[in-house]
């Protein structure tokens, strides 16, 4: 194969492993703190993606003209919105059911999501129809033989790794970190050492539904698309990313997230089968190693009390 | 009044089931989405008012003790309603749709009631009894009965492959498993050919020893039955013998053990129970009754496509577990009729349907975990009561 | 009485009285019910809203008819452009005895599922949008007819006509469904009669999102044009991913994509994009501007959209069968089956004349470009005047 067309796939494929990274990371973070699957972190996502257009329209309809401004306020709006609903979501669900058997969490949680999807498709105008997501970042590309490099390309991607890269400093080099690592760790001796665990808790569901909301709209602004159900296999194939790359670490998150990526770039490129195959070939796979290293790539220590 | 504890049992289940028939009649019957609105109200406020009263536990408690009394009213009821409907296809279809459902979610039950297993890709396995209904009618001269068997079978030889990852995970993880199964499911067969692709198989109807399930039953020159009717037969054949088997497996030692992993897998194990030969137990039986429904429901639809399996039809099984109460049969007899007849016949909410189930689910999982009918304590003997 | 029974009592009573309330008196004429089935929701939707309004704007110019024997109501359903979906809403009004005929179905991967449906419950359907050959000539139903033409010589006029612009080599991408399946037969079976060359052949699922593998494939095969055979909503994304990979190939679609929500979508990208359908556009049928007239005095939010004009005709030759024959499915049917030769009826959209597998034939295929936000016949745009220019010339 050329190596244009290789660098194109290449390309794709980072694009992809970034958008699956952002969202492994919120379902990782979820579960270092409180030990549940939060299953509404796909839908958020796409409320968030959903949000932001919403912003854009609104902000053109009263004529605000300069495209970085709109961007700008976009992901501002979108963000912050949706972290408020994260902590909204933490404290109207996921607490009270803190005692709950996991599974229970598991469940309302896959359950509002479907409420959030299903809100969009009905409530949102022409909700079920896919909607037009604007470009709002240059289009202009460099061609080099069979390899197209958009500029808009490059910038999503440095953008995503900015924000893995920040998480990754906010996780390990703040007081706020120190504080979530804390009480992922050990509940009750963070609460001994006067963290203020609910407090915590909001904080990164907050976190983890901000991420989610700035990954929608990197997948808006790529895919020049949205449509309801954009964070269904979006969220499964992050939380999935996730578990392989062991639930609570957050290397382990993105890690999985680009694997994921990474097998179906494969699956489209080496396989002989139609590139349709590639969901299949990649979940496949993925359910294959969580049979042979089933708390994940990482090595997860569990201990249980009986 | 005498008390109802007095009433020879098999009047009150004469009795209960005129009434419910009475009402289910009523319900399916009438078209205005007014009257029916009233009616669902209606039945929902007198369902509350007999538990403020303390009339429900006396009911189920009754219900409990004399389970043959509570079976043959169930069958009366369908028999009723059925025969009130004989010719009106589409009633006829939502009691056969609610029969078989019931079958389906009695695998998905055993699975998570009794092994504490979640199945999310439930639907997928009615899927595959579908499928395997939809190539042996048409490839092969099986007799169709055995076909509906063998619908069960490739359904639990399919779920085996998963079980090994379900085994070595625990809770959440294998719950996940399910998930990305039901989606690689629907997904092979939009891109499959071989099994229609996106647009589907067409399957053969029913033919039992000559008898054409899909033509009308007609008796002399009056009289026309909706062709609908056999399938009810066969679906309440099925149901009847499925519900025996589970009750029997929830009574003997199998089901003992099957509790005991579910309510403690680390406490079971030091035991001595061999708890990957139980969950493999639950999960296999359980998902050879869904293929099971599968196949008898595809035979009766006539036409199958990937969009019938979605992720969405999983999540409702799920929610009829939910609402029904986890680990009781009769739980799930009342939330499928909940669940699949009123979003038909309040048209005003068929589009609302996914997302007020959900909305429903959360509640329930807030305020009443057990849902609509908790499973009662394990009763070896109906009617024993310790002395 | 114990307070449950007597709850339980007073509900039913109470439930029966509304009941007996509700019941309108009687109207002077009997009511008849007609159904219509098409994609209400999801990415096809606007063609199926469109079509609805039609039949619907054909029921009730009927109504407000004094010298009509009866009085129709129209039941909807929505098929989602599902084909498990089609088939049991299919099953709903089909199995509903008091429903005589009905107007069914856009998508054809739904139309060429619910044929046994209709064939297994006796009910005489006219299809108004599907385009798909086998839904008419793959069966020998006696109640399925169809008002607009097949993709067969949609495809026929579409590759003498990219052939004719000196276009030499395709790339074709479609869907996996009957309808996409479809097209791509007869468009090669068109286009190598007419020395056109194929590079090559992608399948894709009808709601795939991502293309950027086909299309990468199809970007170093460097084809003149590239062939889509599917519907808007994939449509849509496969044209932004063109320009994101920066493949130059012409943008060349099929019926499926003539609709507004394609434009919408695209925004500046549909520009210059191609598509053919058949028949002539509803300004320029026979009844063209009186349909166009009636559909704006209503008021309905959404617009007609390409084959409205064709479900109107489908309901008023339902309701005139009615009215001659009574409300009878199995003489409606036979009714139907004898509009043919002398006996063809007149409609909007022209003639309406049944072969003997129920297909009307349309003679004009339209040639459509998008110029401007609106999709625009080709001999009165800017292209064939030669002010603008496709890709590649």
């Amino acid at each position: 194969m050329d190596f244009g067309l290789f660098s194109q796939y290449v390309m794709n494929g980072l694009m992809l492993g970034m958008m699956y990274a952002l969202v492994a990371v919120g379902f990782t973070l979820f579960f270092g703190v409180m030990d549940i699957i939060n299953f509404s972190h796909g839908d958020v996502l796409t409320v968030g993606a959903f949000t932001g257009l919403a912003t854009y329209l609104g902000l053109t309809a009263v004529g605000v003209e300069s495209p970085w401004l709109v961007l700008g306020a976009t992901i501002v709006v979108s963000v912050s919105l949706m972290a408020l609903m994260g902590a909204l979501i933490a404290r109207t669900l996921v607490l009270p059911l803190k005692n709950a058997p996991p599974l229970n969490t598991l469940l309302i949680t896959l359950m509002l999501g479907t409420v959030l999807h299903e809100s969009v498709r009905l409530f949102y105008p022409k909700g079920a129809n896919p909607q037009r997501f604007p470009s709002l970042l240059p289009t202009d590309a460099y061609t080099l033989g069979n390899f197209t490099l958009r500029i808009d390309s490059l910038i999503l991607l440095a953008a995503g790794l900015a924000v893995i890269v920040g998480i990754h400093l906010l996780i390990n080099r703040t007081k706020l970190g120190l504080a979530i690592r804390a009480v992922a760790q050990d509940e009750d001796t963070a609460k001994t050492m006067g963290i203020n665990f609910t407090l915590i808790v909001l904080v990164t569901f907050a976190i983890g539904s901000g991420l989610a909301a700035f990954a929608g709209i990197l997948h808006g602004l790529y895919y020049s698309e949205i449509n309801f159900a954009m964070g269904l296999l979006l969220g499964v194939i992050g939380f999935s990313s996730a578990i392989v790359g062991g639930l609570g670490n957050i290397y382990g998150a993105i890690i999985g997230g680009f694997l994921f990526a990474a097998l179906q770039t494969l699956g489209v490129v080496a396989m002989p089968f139609p590139s349709a195959y590639k969901d299949v070939f990649a979940f496949g796979v993925i359910i294959l190693i969580m049979a042979w290293r089933p708390t994940g790539l990482i090595r997860e220590k569990i201990s249980q009390r009986v | 009044m005498p008390s109802p504890a007095k009433i020879p049992p098999l009047i009150s289940a004469l009795a209960g089931a005129l009434g419910v028939s009475g009402y289910l009649i009523l319900l399916l019957h009438v078209e205005e989405q007014l009257a029916i609105a009233l009616l669902l109200a209606g039945g929902a406020v007198a369902v509350l008012v007999g538990v403020r009263f303390g009339i429900g536990t006396r009911v189920t408690g009754l219900a409990g003790d004399h389970e043959n009394a509570l079976n043959l009213s169930a069958v009366l009821v369908v028999l009723i309603v059925t025969g009130f409907f004989y010719e009106d296809h589409f009633v006829l279809l939502l009691v056969a749709t609610v029969i078989i459902f019931v079958i389906a979610c009695l695998g998905l039950n055993l699975q998570f009631g009794y092994s504490g297993v979640l199945n999310f890709a439930g639907a997928a396995f009615f899927g595959i009894g579908c499928y395997t209904a939809a190539v042996m009618t048409k490839n092969t001269d099986v007799p169709h009965l055995v076909i509906l068997v063998a619908g069960g079978v490739i359904a639990a030889a399919v779920g085996s492959l998963l079980l090994l990852p379900v085994l070595r995970t625990t809770s959440h993880y294998s719950a996940v498993i399910t998930i990305a199964f039901g989606l690689l499911f629907k997904i092979f067969l939009e891109v499959n050919d071989t099994l229609g692709g996106p647009q589907g198989l067409r399957v053969d109807g029913m033919n039992v020893f000559g008898w054409e399930f899909n033509d009308n039953i007609e008796i002399g020159d009056s009289f026309e039955a909706s062709f609908y009717v056999n399938y009810i037969v066969v679906g309440l054949i099925l149901l009847a013998l499925a519900f025996a088997f589970v009750r029997r497996v929830e009574r003997s030692w199998i089901g003992l053990n099957l509790d005991a992993v579910r309510l403690d897998e680390t406490a079971a194990a030091s035991f001595g129970l061999n708890i990957t030969r139980w969950k493999i137990t639950a999960f296999t039986l359980g998902n050879f009754l869904t293929g099971l429904a599968g196949a008898l429901f595809a035979m009766m639809l006539g036409y199958i496509a990937p969009t019938n399996f979605t992720f969405g039809d999983s999540l409702i099984l799920v929610s009829i577990i939910l609402l029904g109460g986890i680990g009781n049969p009769w739980g799930l007899v009342v939330a499928t009729t909940i669940l699949i007849v009123v979003p038909e016949k309040l048209q005003a909410i068929q589009e609302y349907r996914f997302l007020l189930f959900s909305a429903m689910v959360i509640l329930i999982l807030l305020f009443r975990p057990q849902g609509l009918l908790p499973r009662p304590l394990r009763t070896y003997l109906p009617g024993w009561q310790p002395k | 009485m114990s307070k449950f029974r007597l709850t339980h009592l007073v509900a039913v009573t109470a439930a029966a009285m509304v009941i007996g309330l509700a019941t309108a008196p009687a109207d002077a004429k009997t009511t008849v019910k007609v159904g219509f089935i098409g994609p209400l929701s999801g990415g096809t939707s606007s063609n199926g809203l469109g079509g609805r309004n039609s039949a619907d704007l054909a029921v009730r110019l009927r109504n407000a008819d004094s010298k009509a024997k009866y009085s129709y109501e129209l039941l909807v359903q929505d098929d989602e452009c599902k084909p498990n979906i089609g088939v049991q809403v299919a099953t709903k009004i089909a199995a509903n005895k008091d429903v005589i005929a009905a107007a069914t179905h856009y998508c054809s991967a739904v139309a060429i599922s619910t044929v046994d449906v209709y064939h297994k419950f006796g009910l005489p359907i006219i299809v108004w949008g599907a385009v798909l050959p086998d839904i008419t000539y793959g069966n020998t139903y006696k109640e399925v007819h169809r008002v607009n033409g097949t993709m067969i010589n949609q495809n026929e006029t579409a590759a003498k006509f990219m052939r004719g612009l000196g276009y030499k080599t395709w790339a074709i991408i479609h869907d996996t469904t009957d309808y996409g399946k479809g097209h791509d037969k007869y468009f090669t079976q068109n286009l190598e009669a007419n020395g056109g060359k194929i590079l090559g052949r992608f399948g894709v699922t009808s709601d795939q999102q991502d293309f950027l593998a086909e299309l990468t494939k199809v970007k170093s095969l460097n084809p003149d044009v590239l062939y889509f055979g599917g519907l808007t909503p994939i449509g849509v994304r496969i044209r932004a991913q063109m320009e994101k990979l920066g493949v130059k190939a012409q943008f060349q679609g099929t019926s499926g994509i003539v609709s507004d929500t394609f434009i919408e979508g695209s925004g500046p990208l549909a520009e210059g994009v191609v598509a053919f359908r058949e028949g002539a556009p509803t300004e320029k049928l026979p009844g063209g501007k009186f349909f166009l007239a009636e559909y704006g005095k209503q008021g309905y939010k959404e617009p007609p959209e390409a084959y409205g004009a064709f479900a109107f005709t489908a309901m008023s030759l339902i309701l005139d069968t009615i009215e001659a024959v009574g409300p009878d499915r199995k003489k409606v049917r036979n009714a139907l089956n004898k509009v043919t030769g002398s006996n063809a009826a007149d409609s909007i959209t022209g003639k309406v004349d049944f072969d003997d597998h129920g297909q009307n034939t349309i003679a004009v295929i339209t040639k459509y470009v998008a110029q401007d936000g609106k999709w625009t016949v080709w001999e009165d745009s800017d292209y064939s005047a030669g002010k603008r220019m496709l890709k590649g010339k």
